[in-house]
């Protein structure tokens, strides 16, 4: 019985010791605590590659709610977002009008942008090109923000604390834009200029940075700015036109020398083509009839397009190649071709035009007609056709780069989309070309105000 | 040694129930017999103590021996061979045991009192067991016979309706499916409103762990592990006085489990054998082909710009589209189940077991869900000493439940495909397969026959114990214990259910999650000068917790023979992968002290350190203290004879709440956020290392009375809960790039009333006992932070704001005020907010709150609310000599239903079949209908507002439970060489009476929160039985 109690006493005293506060110290197995993270440079890399990863989500099927739905060349069978966009009946509660996944975008790339200096003792080349692309992610981010409901909040470091301020106003449009520039600045300067294989179609490089900058200046009328940075583009051997043979490759396999950024899928990632454009006849948006009539004769893309066969084209096969079975049960493993060098081609001739230079902007313009089969427009026959250069330009735009997710922005920026869409659901007012804030972004935030349009 | 016994503090323990608890140890450690054997005979009477009536087949068994005899028909008994120093132990099912020390005595005469006259009965509190009559704090306990009777296959169905002031709901009436239980109340705004289960003294997982739940949103019953025939008893511990021993798990209540323990004496075989069948409990009514067809024409008419009618409707030749199916018919089926339940308990001084073992086979009545479930239990003590025990604990259960994906709206769900999946749409193709998918309605049956759905179980919770008394009345305890469940999922949808050509899909998951911890505890018991009980406890615990989750989901499987996710074509989902921990270190301590069983009063203290909370906030401190009052002893209540009993009580303390996530203090980067082939990771938990306790601070006044020699007695307490510092999931601007971030706010407030009667209505020959309870709990919450708020309150979920000043469950929505008859009732123009269109004759009417015209958000208002005024169940047992019949009725009065499913099944959504009510609709101007006109993707989307057309009053009253059973005399019973024969037949959910015009009022599509919904769940069944049992 001594021996019992001897015993017992031990195993008291075991227990008593073995039980520190220390058991109460759990760090996270499966991922890492919100301070635990940005250690190494594995880890900087991972954490540009959330950025992307939320870059999926926010473009998803938004690239074309957000630049075709409102626009004319769709036309929507749908209740819901496609049909609130095309009759121009936005309300605070459609799915379109949030911003949640751009500011999980931002959020992420302020993480990075906060910790990854931390993460190398001396400044390098890898630890600066991954800054300039989670900046060039952010600057994406909040460009489409401006894009789509004008002044925003502009959020530039994480939050990592329930004492930082969570009700923040919105800020101008232009000092938005302003810290996008200075973002895709950096990035232009800082960015890789090419990646080992496919990497330089799908993560952020010079040229990629070059071409948003393009579309930003664009925006803000700034074209000799966008010459400048559309030359960059150009100048940039890691981008070629592709033939007219190859043209839909550029959508249905992706990583062509035309293309300058798209964003990545793959069959578990998947993109919202399917269900934006051919999904057993049941699909978001199909092509419009003005759209349909718009093509001079020869065109060579108009039925790599959609369905020419089909009285009422049900689909829009651009991006899944000619004669693509809609019931077919292939998932969306699409990339989503953002930005490509057609695009900057035609925004360079476009700035050139404003800039007075029309012979560049006609033999910018004309590199696309010839490629597409189509003849060579001088001055007088764009003018004859299309009323103006401008316009002809515009109007080439909208069959290269059809679907892709430009022409409403197209619209906006040229000042033409009342004019194109008044007669088609009424839409009248320069205001409205924003989108209404989410009625959750108002619930949550007192000190956020409906754009003025749709109070 | 009699002396010893009879003034030792373990006095109390030695009558009644003692027999099976744990502390029947410390009995028998003073109760050694140390005389020798001596030719005697003892004869003698047993009677009831209360009514004189003899008692039938009374165990008689000379202790320390397995020799015993029973008593006859006139409650004589005749034992021989014994010697002066022998002890008798008289018991009897339902009645106390008695020992008597035979001395020189030849006739031995014996009164026994049934149980619920016993001033001596105990039940389990936490660390320890406690006289029943001098609790102070607000416990219930249930008892293995009412357990036993119900005829149910888990441990808290027993309780719906039997504990005042717990409310259990069913989330599903699936075999093994999921529980809510509620014990007062929602104190927490998260989802931690689970009590704390305590087994044997293990804590074990309560949550549900199954994460292939298809479109449900819950999982099955983790308490369907342990087989009720095991359990001694149950008890439910309310109070902050009685539960703050477990301190920050015990804000919701702590239900403690006793399983059955062996005692000395020959080993008794018990086998139990029942089976029955189960049948649905009402089915719906739906619209037939010809109706359904003119439906869909009519709303194709009412539209707008009226199109053409899709084929399917016309054309009633294909013969895709040429049924006339009456799906619940095909569906539902009468459902066979069996249990086996086999027994063996006993043991000598040193050495008592418990084996058991049970298997269970339950078809459900939804084609193709079945469960199967095998328990095995051993509870084994050895005393190695006068002073030492030891002793464990241990089961393991296998479940293999096939499930159907029930619930849900998706069109995954069966019941809701059931319902709305056109009547025209035929079973078969011709070829002889299932005709599937069709616009969006997926062929329920095949649904049931062909997807794959299963949960495979195995489950040990064990405990190992020793006990050492170091001094007299002072003793060590430590108990290690362990809960581990390991989990298997599978679940496959294969393409012939898909309109892709070749799409199927695949999900497997396998779960480890094991709980263990260490318990050691110090207890004293002292009783000085006979008058002053004193007692105290000192201890301290850690607990461990371990997640482990691994699992695939995959697509375009090779075949849709080979389900296993090697067929898989691509594997699409691999962030499944996870291991969670969190670990508790806690104190305790415990002091009660009572004069004469008069003046009582009990103090507790714990403090727990949880791994959840940042470091500065890790500790909470949890002291109650309760007091009690016995004034029926007092001198000026003496000559008060109608009452026995009468005991006043009061308690305050506090218990914590640390449901949150392991790491949510911390903040969390997850990985998985993957760039196509590139590895990712983002922030996936916004930290708040300020985050503590959530706190409840509860009071409680009780008033216990007994009258008329016992034979009434009741229950009363009244309570106070107030919950603050409540963790929420506060939603934030999704600037921050996150949608909420966990932080202490706000406080609720939760205060009821609950009463129980047990009256012996009748004693003698013919005996009547009824036993009534009612609860009623009113939850307010009382502080919402206001930078929360939007139009002053959160939206929880679809249908439920939470918003100060309401209870949880309120309902908000646009209230629906009948269908304009004409165009020209609509007199002020009233328009549709989001899209200006004007209601037309054949629109709902809707309360225009604001009176402004337009009908939007702003005129919504408070349309219902999920909590009852009160609930309860009363049962009445009758029997005579051997025969006995229970009836038992349960009910809930003033709670809504939210019946999403009646909004699923009144809409023309695309072309879904609707109920009968729809042949009332509105057809043509004047028409005065409650029916709105259907159309065809309504733009006005009516039917999908939030509104009262939906909630309805889900009120009931249901005769549960029948159970007649006859016990066969002991006489006859001898002669078969048996000790105990018993027959027994036994409904459930015989009846319900209400006015819920969904499948079962007893209904809530979601665990936690958002209460009262009814999205369609795995339908409840009315089941019969017989029963046999056996003992040897």
């Amino acid at each position: 019985m001594k021996n019992f109690k001897k015993i017992i006493t031990g195993l008291i005293v075991l227990l008593t010791l073995s039980c520190s506060d220390d058991i109460l110290d759990n760090d996270p197995v499966s991922s890492f605590s919100a301070q635990g993270f940005y250690q190494t440079s594995a880890d900087a890399q991972s954490g540009v590659y959330g950025i992307y990863d939320a870059l999926q989500s926010t473009f998803r099927t938004n690239f074309s709610h957000w630049g075709e739905g409102r626009a004319d060349a769709v036309n929507t069978n749908h209740s819901g977002d496609p049909l609130a966009l095309q009759q121009n009946t936005l309300s605070k509660s459609i799915t379109t009008a949030r911003w949640n996944n751009i500011y999980e975008t931002i959020s992420r790339a302020n993480y990075a942008i906060k910790y990854i200096p931390e993460v190398f003792e001396t400044e390098s080349e890898f630890s600066l090109q991954l800054i300039a692309q989670a900046r060039a992610l952010r600057a994406l981010s909040y460009f489409y923000a401006v894009k789509i409901w004008g002044d925003v909040p502009l959020v530039v470091e994480p939050y990592e604390s329930v004492d930082q301020e969570f009700f923040i106003d919105r800020v101008n449009k232009e000092e938005v834009l302003d810290q996008v520039i200075t973002d895709l600045i950096f990035a232009s300067e800082n960015c890789r200029e090419t990646f080992s294989s496919n990497d330089s179609r799908i993560l952020f490089t010079q040229g990629a940075a070059n071409a948003l900058l393009t579309h930003v200046y664009m925006w803000r009328k700034d074209y000799e700015n966008a010459v400048v940075s559309a030359e960059k583009v150009l100048d940039n051997n890691l981008y070629s036109l592709v033939s007219m043979n190859d043209w839909s490759k550029i959508f249905t396999s992706g990583y062509t020398n035309e293309s300058i950024f798209e964003i990545a899928y793959d069959d578990t990632q998947t993109s919202g083509l399917r269900t934006l454009y051919a999904v057993g006849s049941d699909s978001d948006y199909f092509p419009s009839v003005s759209f349909r009539n718009s093509f001079e004769d020869d065109d060579q893309r108009k039925d790599l397009i959609y369905d020419t066969t089909n009285a009422n084209p049900r689909k829009i096969w651009k991006f899944f190649g000619k004669d693509f079975n809609d019931e077919s049960a292939d998932p969306s493993a699409n990339n989503i071709v953002l930005l490509r060098l057609a695009d900057i081609i035609l925004l360079k001739a476009e700035a050139h035009n404003k800039l007075n230079e029309v012979d560049e902007a006609l033999s910018l313009l004309n590199l696309i007609r010839n490629r597409a089969g189509i003849g060579t427009l001088d001055e007088t026959e764009a003018i004859s056709m299309y009323g103006d250069v401008e316009s002809a330009i515009l109007h080439e735009r909208s069959i290269e780069l059809s679907f892709e997710g430009h022409r409403w922005f197209d619209l906006v920026r040229t000042g033409k989309a009342i004019e194109v869409m008044n007669p088609i659901n009424g839409l009248s007012d320069e205001a409205n070309f924003v989108w209404p804030l989410h009625e959750d972004a108002l619930n949550k935030n007192p000190k956020l105000e409906q754009n003025q349009f749709y109070n | 040694m009699k002396k010893l016994i009879e003034n030792s503090p373990f006095n109390f323990y030695k009558a009644t129930f003692v027999k099976k608890s744990i502390f029947f140890f410390f009995l028998l450690l003073f109760s050694i017999t140390t005389g020798f054997s001596q030719n005697q005979s003892v004869s003698g009477k047993i009677t009831d103590g209360v009514t004189g009536e003899p008692l039938i087949g009374v165990s008689i068994i000379l202790k320390g021996s397995i020799r015993g005899v029973s008593s006859d028909l006139d409650g004589k008994y005749n034992f021989d061979n014994i010697s002066t120093n022998d002890i008798l132990v008289f018991s009897y099912v339902g009645y106390g045991e008695k020992e008597v020390k035979i001395g020189n005595e030849n006739i031995v005469n014996i009164t026994l009192n049934a149980l619920t006259d016993q001033l001596d009965e105990v039940i389990i509190v936490g660390y320890g067991v406690k006289k029943k009559i001098n609790v102070t704090g607000s416990v219930i306990s249930v008892k293995s016979e009412d357990i036993d009777k119900s005829s149910l296959q888990d441990p808290i169905s027993v309780l719906q309706g039997r504990a005042a002031g717990v409310q259990v709901i069913s989330n599903s009436g699936a075999p093994g499916g999921g529980m809510s239980i509620k014990i007062r109340g929602n104190s927490s705004l998260n989802s931690g409103n689970s009590p704390l289960y305590v087994v044997d003294g293990v804590p074990i997982e309560s949550n549900m762990l199954s994460s292939l739940n298809g479109t449900e949103n819950f999982g099955l019953n983790p308490l369907s592990d342990i087989n009720p025939g095991d359990i001694e008893s149950i008890e439910i511990l309310k109070d902050a006085a009685s539960t703050a021993i477990y301190g920050s798990r015990a804000a919701n209540g702590v239900i403690l489990i006793t399983t059955k323990r062996g005692s000395s004496g020959k080993a008794q075989v018990d086998v139990s054998i029942n089976t029955g069948v189960s049948e649905i409990s009402r089915t719906l009514s739906v619209l037939n082909a010809t109706q359904y067809r003119q439906v869909i024409l009519d709303a194709y008419n009412n539209m707008d710009n009226p199109t053409t009618p899709n084929g399917i409707i016309l054309d009633s030749l294909n013969p895709r589209n040429n049924g006339d199916v009456d799906w619940q018919k095909e569906l539902l089926r009468v459902a066979p189940q069996y249990k086996v339940n086999l027994a063996v308990r006993g043991g000598s001084d040193d050495i008592k077991y418990a084996w058991s073992t049970s298997f269970l086979n339950q078809d459900g009545v939804i084609l193709n869900s079945n469960y199967k479930r095998v328990t095995s239990r051993l509870n084994v003590d050895y005393k190695v000493s006068e002073k030492l025990t030891f002793g464990q604990s241990f089961s393991y259960t296998y479940g293999l439940n096939n499930r159907i994906n029930a619930g849900g709206t998706n069109n995954l769900s069966v019941i809701r495909e059931l319902l709305v999946r056109p009547p025209i749409f035929a079973m078969y193709l011709p070829d002889g397969s299932y005709n599937g998918y069709q616009f969006g309605r997926r062929n329920p049956v095949g649904l049931a026959e062909l997807a794959t759905h299963t949960n495979q179980n195995n489950r040990i919770i064990g405990s190992q114990y020793f006990e050492y008394e170091i001094l007299e009345g002072f003793k060590l305890r430590s108990n290690l214990n362990l809960d581990n469940i390991s989990m298997k999922e599978d679940e496959f949808i294969p393409s012939t259910l898909d309109y892709r050509a070749g799409y199927n899909s695949g999900s497997v998951r396998a779960i480890n999650n094991l709980t263990w911890g260490n318990e050691t505890y110090l207890s004293y018991n002292k009783t000085i000068k006979e008058d002053h009980n004193l007692s105290a406890l000192a201890g301290m615990s850690f607990q461990k917790w371990k997640y482990e989750r691994v699992g695939l989901d995959g697509m375009f499987f090779a075949s849709d023979n080979v389900t296993t996710l090697n067929g898989a074509g691509t594997i699409s989902n691999q962030e499944v992968n996870i291991v969670t921990e969190h670990s508790m270190l806690s104190y305790f301590g415990r002091l009660s002290y009572d004069y004469k069983g008069k003046y009582l009063f009990e103090a507790n203290l714990r403090t727990d350190g949880s791994s959840r909370f940042g470091k500065d906030n890790r500790f909470g401190y949890f002291p109650s203290a309760s007091v009690g009052w016995r004034f029926s002893d007092e001198s000026f209540f003496e000559n008060l004879d109608i009452v026995n009993d009468a005991k006043l009580r009061f308690s305050i303390g506090q218990t914590g709440n640390e449901a949150i996530g392991n790491y949510t203090s911390q903040g969390e980067f997850a990985l998985g956020a993957n760039y196509i082939d590139n590895s990712g990771a983002a922030p996936s938990v916004m930290p708040n290392s300020g985050l503590t306790w959530e706190t409840t601070t509860q009071y409680n006044a009780g008033l216990d009375i007994a009258l008329l020699q016992n034979r009434i007695t009741l229950n009363a307490d009244i309570y106070l809960k107030k919950t603050e510092d409540l963790l929420y999931n506060v939603p934030v601007p999704r600037t921050t790039g996150f949608a909420y971030v966990t932080q202490n706010i706000g406080s609720i407030e939760n205060k009821g009333i609950e009463l129980s009667i047990t009256s012996r209505n009748l004693v003698g020959d013919f005996k009547w006992d009824t036993n009534f309870n009612i609860s009623s709990n009113k939850n307010e919450i009382t502080d919402l932070p206001d930078d929360l708020l939007t139009n002053g309150f959160i939206q929880n979920g679809n249908y439920h704001i939470l918003k100060e000043g309401l209870p949880i469950g309120t309902f908000y929505g646009y209230k629906f005020n009948g269908v304009y008859s004409r165009d020209e009732d609509n007199v002020n123009g009233v328009t549709n907010g989001a899209l200006g269109q004007i209601y037309k004759g054949g629109d709902p009417i809707w309360d225009d709150v604001n009176g402004d015209d337009i009908i939007n958000e702003d005129d919504r208002q408070i349309i219902g609310d999920a909590t009852p005024d009160f609930f309860g169940g009363i049962t009445n047992n009758f029997s005579y000599k051997g025969l006995s019949l229970g009836i038992f009725f349960q009910f809930s009065y003033g709670n809504d239903i939210y019946s999403e499913i009646n909004h699923q099944r009144n809409s023309v959504v695309r072309y879904n079949n609707l109920s009968t009510d729809a042949l009332d609709r509105w057809r043509n101007q004047g028409d005065v209908t409650d029916f709105p006109k259907p159309v065809l993707d309504d733009p006005l989307r009516s039917d999908s507002r939030v509104q009262s057309r939906w909630v309805e009053d889900g009120s009931y009253i249901k005769l549960k439970n029948i159970n007649l059973s006859y016990n066969i005399p002991n006489n006859v019973v001898t002669k078969l060489g048996l000790r105990k024969l018993e027959v027994y037949a036994s409904a459930l959910n015989l009846i319900t009476w209400t006015k819920y015009t969904g499948f079962d009022p007893d209904v809530n599509s979601y665990s936690g929160l958002r209460e009262g919904i009814d999205e369609g769940s795995y339908p409840q069944s009315r089941t019969i039985m017989l029963g046999l049992n056996i003992g040897f």
